[in-house]
């Protein structure tokens, strides 16, 4: 790209100059600021630097030449740089300025929106807070547009950042109060809530059962150091035996689940293993032995997960049991159960086998130490003496609170349900 | 009728509209007349109306200006030029003595309708005396208007006001971008208010306010942060004194951070007014110190320099993301 520079003006009012002498010829590489020549005016000798940079094309005068101002003077190959963009835009420019260099271009800019001019008036809902508030608010972690101001105009007052601040702890204190007054060393993930709006989101309020399952889970999930193991026990013998009296009873309308007699393995287990009736008062380091039998029933109902206690249950027979299990179930899912009767319980039972689950992670009703959950009964093959048989398996689960129950404990509380449910007969004898 | 003409083209045609329709506009200075201004912003303006009313004058800035004070209370209105507004020292005390306080001296008995204009700021490559920018001196002086238009359109309708204006009112011309683009603009005689600002782009982030050449450049490093998810609004400012405070001080509310983009040296320059306005009527607002990016505290450097001494879009867009992520 040719570049045509034009002699300019040196010096006020000059018009004109003699070249004493070149320090470049064409061909030559010159950089931005490099001399090009030395020239005399009526005021100065002085030394004209280049304006670009790039290889001389032509000197547009001699040594010895005079030389008006605005001229041409030298022309430089600009090709190789962002300049050649600059050069091209100048045109028409007869009649430009003969002082220095005003770049001229033909780009046509927008024409102007406004005939009257007026400064736009702002309607601004940022809250009003000094900067030193502001850096409060940053430094605390606290997003100063949800604070709500008590100063003058409603400025937000460094007060009420801490106040906000102080709001905020107590609320998430009362959310994970255990958690924090026991397990300091848990650092708790939080998910962001989704605050923005979308169409395809909907926000409804929980229910206060939901929010009761929601605080009781999390309590004892963050609480208690859960640890489960799991067995498969072979219960066609169990199977045979319900089998056979299920009908008779149906007659009698009960309905002879597995149930009851789960929970009569179960208290036999508790009564051999205590720590399985249980709880844990970390407060005052103590543990809480229970020798009356509530066991909880996990029963699943339209407005969230309810767990009716049947009481002293290891007074009950297998009939009378499953009555009391029927009878609680029906009122869970009917809305008519007392909250008297969702209390108080020492060990809980969970039966997802019912829907269609197979093992579990149970969680334990706090306080409580242990809850076994019971999966599907399958028939499945297995291996009796180095033949394979098919048998009736039932998967169980049993979660229980690490901090008080090692794990040979748990292994051994399911070898009792083992024995006693494999062999109805067994479970009589000791239940 | 509209016509698509650059800044210095504009100019002249402000000059002619507003000559053919008021008989009292005199223009003259140094080389306005037969040359047409060293940047022809007077070109052809002698050829139409004559000597009388455009004539070039003795190289006396001076006298120029006090000449023109006689002019304007005894009926004219003088269009003076200065050749540059670094030429202009020599017609300082003309300027603060008597131009300035003429209508106060007067008790309002006189007043002096007469409009100084001179082409300003650097970036042209030229010589000392050349490139200064002066707006804050001049700024300061009570009395004194202190225009500086950065569009075609703009230039023509605030330059027509200036002549139109009772007072006296400094015209600053921003050289490096007269023929820098070009702007549809109406033939006829129109006017812009003077005082009043332009918000030119509307934002949420950051409130950029600038003037004269230096818009250009914000507009430029404007573009350049957008694709950062920044929404600068920029004002420009149009007239240095009166100030239009409400404009900038309304966009900081709305925004919380201000940044003012000068050429003029730093200290003690018009950025450094706009900014304590700002503390003084959006404090509350303010999310980021409000920020200053100008010309440094130095003579204006000669050719080589000059592109390190006005603040180009890159370090614009960098202080725009600076002051947002403050």
């Amino acid at each position: 790209m040719k570049y045509e520079f034009r002699f300019p003006d040196i010096g006020e009012g000059i018009h004109e100059g003699v070249i004493m002498k070149w320090f470049v010829k064409p061909g030559d590489e010159i950089k931005e600021g490099d001399s090009l020549a030395e020239v005399e005016t009526d005021k100065v000798t002085t030394e004209i630097p280049s304006p670009r940079t790039g290889k001389v094309l032509e000197l547009m005068a001699k040594n010895g030449d005079k030389i008006n101002v605005g001229q041409v003077f030298i022309t430089i190959d600009t090709s190789d740089g962002a300049e050649a963009e600059v050069t091209k835009e100048v045109v028409e420019e007869e009649t430009a300025g003969v002082v220095g260099e005003v770049i001229a271009s033909s780009e046509v800019i927008p024409p102007s929106t406004e005939v009257i001019v007026q400064s736009a008036k702002s309607e601004t809902t940022k809250v009003l807070a000094t900067p030193v508030a502001r850096k409060l608010a940053k430094d605390l972690g606290v997003d100063i547009n949800n604070v709500i101001g008590t100063g003058p105009n409603n400025r937000v007052m460094k007060e009420d950042i801490y106040k906000f601040k102080d709001e905020l702890e107590t609320k998430a204190i009362q959310q994970h109060k255990v958690v924090q007054d026991k397990v300091s060393s848990t650092n708790l993930p939080v998910n962001e809530p989704i605050t923005v709006s979308d169409d395809r989101i909907e926000r409804i309020p929980i229910t206060r059962i939901r929010k009761t399952i929601s605080d009781r889970m999390t309590q004892s999930r963050f609480t208690i150091p859960h640890t489960t193991a799991m067995d498969e026990i072979d219960i066609s013998k169990l199977v045979e035996f319900r089998k056979k009296y299920k009908d008779i009873l149906r007659e009698e309308d009960i309905n002879l689940t597995y149930l009851p007699f789960i929970i009569k393995a179960v208290i036999v287990a508790l009564k051999k293993f205590p720590e399985f009736n249980a709880s844990f008062d970390m407060e005052k380091e103590e543990l809480i032995f229970k020798y009356f039998y509530h066991i909880g029933i996990a029963t699943d109902t339209e407005r969230g997960l309810m767990v009716p206690v049947i009481r002293d249950a290891d007074k009950m027979s297998i009939l009378e049991l499953s009555k009391a299990i029927q009878d609680v179930s029906i009122r869970a899912k009917e809305n008519r159960i007392d909250l008297g009767e969702l209390k108080g319980g020492s060990f809980t039972i969970t039966n997802y086998g019912s829907i269609g689950g197979y093992f579990g992670i149970p969680i334990i009703n706090y306080p409580e130490s242990a809850i076994l959950g019971l999966g599907r009964i399958v028939r499945k093959p297995i291996v009796v003496d180095d033949e394979i048989d098919i048998a009736d398996i039932l998967p169980v689960s049993l979660s229980y609170d690490h901090r008080i129950i090692d794990g040979a404990s748990g292994a051994r509380f399911i070898n009792v349900l083992k024995d006693l449910l494999s062999d109805p007969d067994m479970l009589f004898l000791r239940a | 009728m509209t016509n698509t003409l650059n800044i210095v083209q504009a100019i002249n045609q402000a000059l002619m509209n507003e000559m053919e329709l008021d008989n009292t506009v005199v223009v003259y200075g140094e080389d306005v007349g037969v040359e047409g201004g060293v940047f022809r912003a007077t070109v052809d303006l002698q050829k139409k109306f004559g000597v009388k009313r455009v004539f070039d004058s003795p190289l006396a800035e001076s006298a120029i200006v006090g000449t023109a004070v006689g002019m304007a209370i005894n009926g004219l209105k003088p269009v003076v030029e200065m050749q540059f507004s670094g030429f202009s020292y020599p017609g300082f005390n003309q300027i603060i003595s008597h131009v300035a306080r003429m209508r106060n001296r007067s008790r309002g008995k006189y007043t002096l309708p007469m409009v100084i204009r001179s082409p300003y700021g650097g970036g042209i490559r030229a010589l000392e005396h050349h490139s200064e920018s002066t707006e804050a001196i001049f700024a300061q002086i009570p009395g004194l208007k202190v225009v500086i238009p950065s569009t075609p359109y703009d230039a023509k309708g605030l330059l027509i006001a200036a002549m139109r204006d009772p007072d006296p009112v400094l015209f600053w011309e921003p050289k490096r971008i007269y023929r820098a683009f070009k702007q549809e603009i109406p033939e006829g005689a129109y006017e812009i208010p003077i005082g009043k600002a332009k918000i030119i782009e509307e934002g949420t982030d950051i409130t950029i306010v600038t003037w004269g050449a230096m818009v250009k450049d914000v507009q430029k490093a404007a573009e350049m942060v957008k694709v950062k998810g920044i929404k600068p609004e920029i004002i420009d400012l149009r007239t240095i004194a009166p100030m239009d405070r409400d404009s900038f001080v309304e966009s900081v509310k709305k925004t919380g951070r201000i940044l003012v983009v000068h050429e003029a040296p730093k200290t003690l320059g018009v950025g450094a007014e706009i900014i304590s306005i700002v503390n003084e009527k959006a404090f509350l607002y303010l999310e980021a110190p409000p920020t200053r990016l100008t010309g440094f505290d130095t003579t204006f450097p000669l050719p080589r320099g000059e592109r390190h001494y006005i603040p180009s879009p890159e370090r614009i867009a960098k202080t725009i993301e600076d002051v947002v992520r403050y």
